[in-house]
């Protein structure tokens, strides 16, 4: 096995996805939540792989792809909302989009 | 002759089938057609097997055809099967051969009625339930035919479903008849258990010869047998009945259904014979019946009411016949009394049909002179009824009565109600016949009756039935007279076997008292109704109100049954169920208010609620590891 022990991949994965999670709960821009949400992605994607690693066995990576895969879809939906938000010139500030409250 | 059992069976049920499902594809007339020619086509199959088993010897006529096993539950299985014997082929061809007259009738009556389709669709499906019902194999089967003709007794009754008291009646019907199917029930449910067998011959052979459980069994089978054929304290409803069509009065409720109760009685003989004080109470019900009907009939003005309650009172005798052990000839009256009983039915049939649907008498009179045909038909139907001889009312009845003299105490007991009941018979209807056909025509008459073109007094269908059914009643008598000449009790001997024989000596007196008597009605019913020389009594309160039996039944279970459950409403459904349903409602409405606050719209403290939320998760899976 070459490499760092796999601690370092999770203490990083777990540093990544609290990053993403504060920039989703913190930041009011829809533009940087998806990018957060896409961090958060990611640092999952790392502990897949880190394990399909440590494991031998590549269950792992093909998680991964799918994950992939769905988030760039995810991404195109959400870009496009945003960018449709922009042409209609709504404001591009979450805590203003609210008229989905009980 | 199991083939022609079968096609007997089957014939009505696909004409059932087939005019429910053509509905307005055919024509009111294909219908009735339809009807009448599987009904008379069951009597032809029916007529084959009979002349079948004559050619057999006396053992090997009964036999028993299974189709297939139609319930199996553990150890128990019951055969989907026909037993056709001498018994059961006696009253397939009585079913069928008065059903498919009366059918028939049915053509010219109902002709112009709307939904005449479903009358017919019914009628059929009545007639195969009844068949099923004598034809079943086993007790299930008859218990199947036994509900299966109550409905159609209901659905018939409540025809005219635009008329309340016509669904009333049916509904009256319904339950009376329930109870009678619920002991009966249980009387099954404890052959079962202590036989194993609902097979005839085999409960026959194992069920219990004597104690409570016998006694049981026969008051179960009772129960059934007095709600069906109408007798104390289960009569209420017959009367009733009355509001359904007049074919269907003659065919239900007078020839074939109610006479079920008396081939219950006669077909599971052995088990009323393992309890004789079951059967003595038959017999006693049966007597007071009959002489309470006869008191009844005096007072009714509804012409149809009358012959109701002569069919009660003539069922007492079948009863009082069938429990005393005299097992053919209460089967005899009970052919006699189908044919002489659908005459005056279908006569009085014509009559209403020519008055435009009057029943009452007093408002009838003197019609004997515009129908002569209809008020002959109605004679000899009456002297039939009476017991004058030489129609069939003479030798059955009498032939009862004598029996009755062969039974001890009890006995004596039986025959002067039977007596009593014969001289009642004579003067009720007598009344009936002198108040609707004797004298000037009346008032209303002069208006409304309107007879069809023609020298007939009716549609070609009601006048050769009834023309039919009076030969029928004048010479039906001659299958049996006495000791004499007894082919009935011969053919039925190796099916039920009697236990009485009135001697030659006991068969005059009864003759001679039962003929007398009935003169003597006859004779009272002219003084009063024809020659006026005495003057009409009022009519006594208690037999006009019924001997209160209606008030009765109002008053034990009626009115209980409302106290209770508007109590219950009152103390539990409001307060209870109504309320805590609204409590319940209040609940969810605030719940679902302070929930609905924590949707704020807030995207972020969504996220944050659900990244808290896997936070305590995860210290929660941390800590108890």
């Amino acid at each position: 096995m070459h490499g760092p022990d796999i601690s370092w991949y999770v203490v990083l994965a777990a540093l990544l996805f609290a990053t993403g999670a504060l920039g989703v709960m913190l930041r009011r821009n829809p533009l940087i939540i998806l990018l957060s949400v896409e961090i958060m992605l990611n640092s999952a994607n790392l502990l897949l792989i880190a394990f399909a690693r440590l494991h031998g066995q590549a269950d792992g990576q093909i998680f991964a792809i799918s994950v992939m895969a769905v988030a760039a879809s995810e991404v195109v939906v959400g870009l496009g909302l945003i960018v449709a938000m922009g042409r209609r010139h709504v404001e591009l500030d979450v805590d203003k989009l609210r008229t989905l409250r009980g | 002759m199991k083939i022609a059992a079968w096609i007997c069976l089957l014939l009505p049920l696909a004409s059932a089938l087939a005019i429910t499902l053509a509905g307005t594809g055919i024509s009111r007339r294909v219908a009735a057609y339809v009807s009448t020619l599987t009904t008379i086509g069951s009597f032809a199959a029916a007529a084959v097997a009979f002349v079948e088993m004559l050619g057999k010897h006396g053992g090997q006529r009964a036999g028993v055809t299974t189709s297939w096993t139609w319930l199996s539950a553990g150890p128990y299985h019951f055969g989907l099967s026909l037993l056709v014997d001498q018994l059961s082929i006696v009253m397939m061809l009585i079913v069928a051969g008065v059903g498919g007259l009366i059918v028939a009738y049915s053509v010219g009556y109902m002709d112009g009625e709307n939904e005449e389709r479903r009358y017919f669709a019914y009628i059929s499906l009545f007639v195969f339930s009844m068949l099923l019902l004598v034809e079943g194999g086993n007790l299930l089967l008859l218990l199947a035919g036994w509900g299966m003709v109550g409905l159609s007794s209901y659905l018939l009754i409540g025809f005219h479903q635009d008329r309340p008291p016509a669904v009333a009646a049916a509904k009256k019907a319904f339950v009376m008849n329930a109870f009678g199917d619920a002991t009966m029930a249980l009387a099954l449910f404890l052959l079962i258990a202590h036989t194993g067998h609902l097979d005839y011959a085999s409960v026959f052979a194992s069920s219990p010869t004597g104690g409570t459980v016998a006694n049981l069994i026969a008051l179960g089978l009772l129960g059934g047998a007095l709600a069906k054929s109408a007798q104390i304290p289960l009569h209420t409803w017959l009367p009733d009945a009355m509001e359904g069509p007049t074919p269907v009065s003659a065919l239900i409720h007078a020839a074939t259904m109610v006479t079920a109760g008396v081939y219950l009685i006669v077909r599971t003989h052995p088990l009323f014979e393992f309890a004789p004080k079951v059967a003595d109470l038959a017999a006693g019900l049966g007597a007071a019946t009959l002489v309470m009907a006869g008191l009844i009939a005096l007072v009714q003005t509804d012409i149809k009411r009358v012959i109701a309650y002569s069919t009660m009172s003539q069922i007492g005798y079948m009863f009082v016949g069938a429990a005393a052990g005299a097992y053919p000839n209460g089967m005899f009256h009970l052919m006699t009394h189908a044919f002489f009983k659908a005459l005056l039915f279908l006569a009085a049939g014509i009559i209403i049909h020519a008055l435009t649907g009057e029943q009452d008498i007093r408002r009838m009179g003197g019609l004997g002179k515009a129908m002569p045909h209809t008020r002959r038909a109605f004679l000899v139907g009456s002297l039939a009824l009476v017991g004058i001889p030489p129609f069939a009312g003479f030798f059955s009845k009498d032939s009862i009565i004598a029996a009755t003299l062969d039974r001890g105490a009890f006995g004596y007991c039986l025959f002067a109600a039977c007596l009593a009941g014969a001289f009642l018979t004579g003067l009720y209807t007598f009344r009936l016949y002198f108040v609707v056909f004797g004298g000037e025509q009346s008032e209303f008459a002069k208006e409304h009756l309107h007879k069809p073109q023609g020298k007939l007094e009716g549609p070609l269908s009601m006048v050769w039935t009834v023309t039919a059914l009076t030969g029928l009643s004048a010479v039906g008598g001659f299958l049996q007279f006495g000791r004499v000449w007894h082919p009935l009790t011969t053919w039925l001997d190796p099916v039920a076997q009697p236990f009485v024989d009135a001697s030659n000596a006991k068969e005059a007196i009864a003759s001679i008292c039962a003929v007398v008597l009935g003169a003597a009605g006859i004779y009272l019913a002219h003084a009063v109704y024809a020659a006026k020389t005495i003057k009409v009594p009022k009519p006594v309160t208690l037999l006009e109100k019924k001997f209160y039996w209606d008030e009765l039944y109002d008053a034990l279970l009626y009115k209980p049954a409302e106290l209770i459950s508007q109590g219950l409403g009152r103390l539990v459904e409001q307060p209870l169920i109504a309320g805590s349903i609204g409590e319940l409602t209040r609940g969810f409405r605030l719940g679902a208010g302070g929930l609905g606050r924590a949707q704020n719209g807030l995207v972020r403290s969504y996220a944050l609620a659900v990244a808290s939320g896997v936070a305590i998760l995860a210290v929660v899976f941390l800590s108890t590891r």
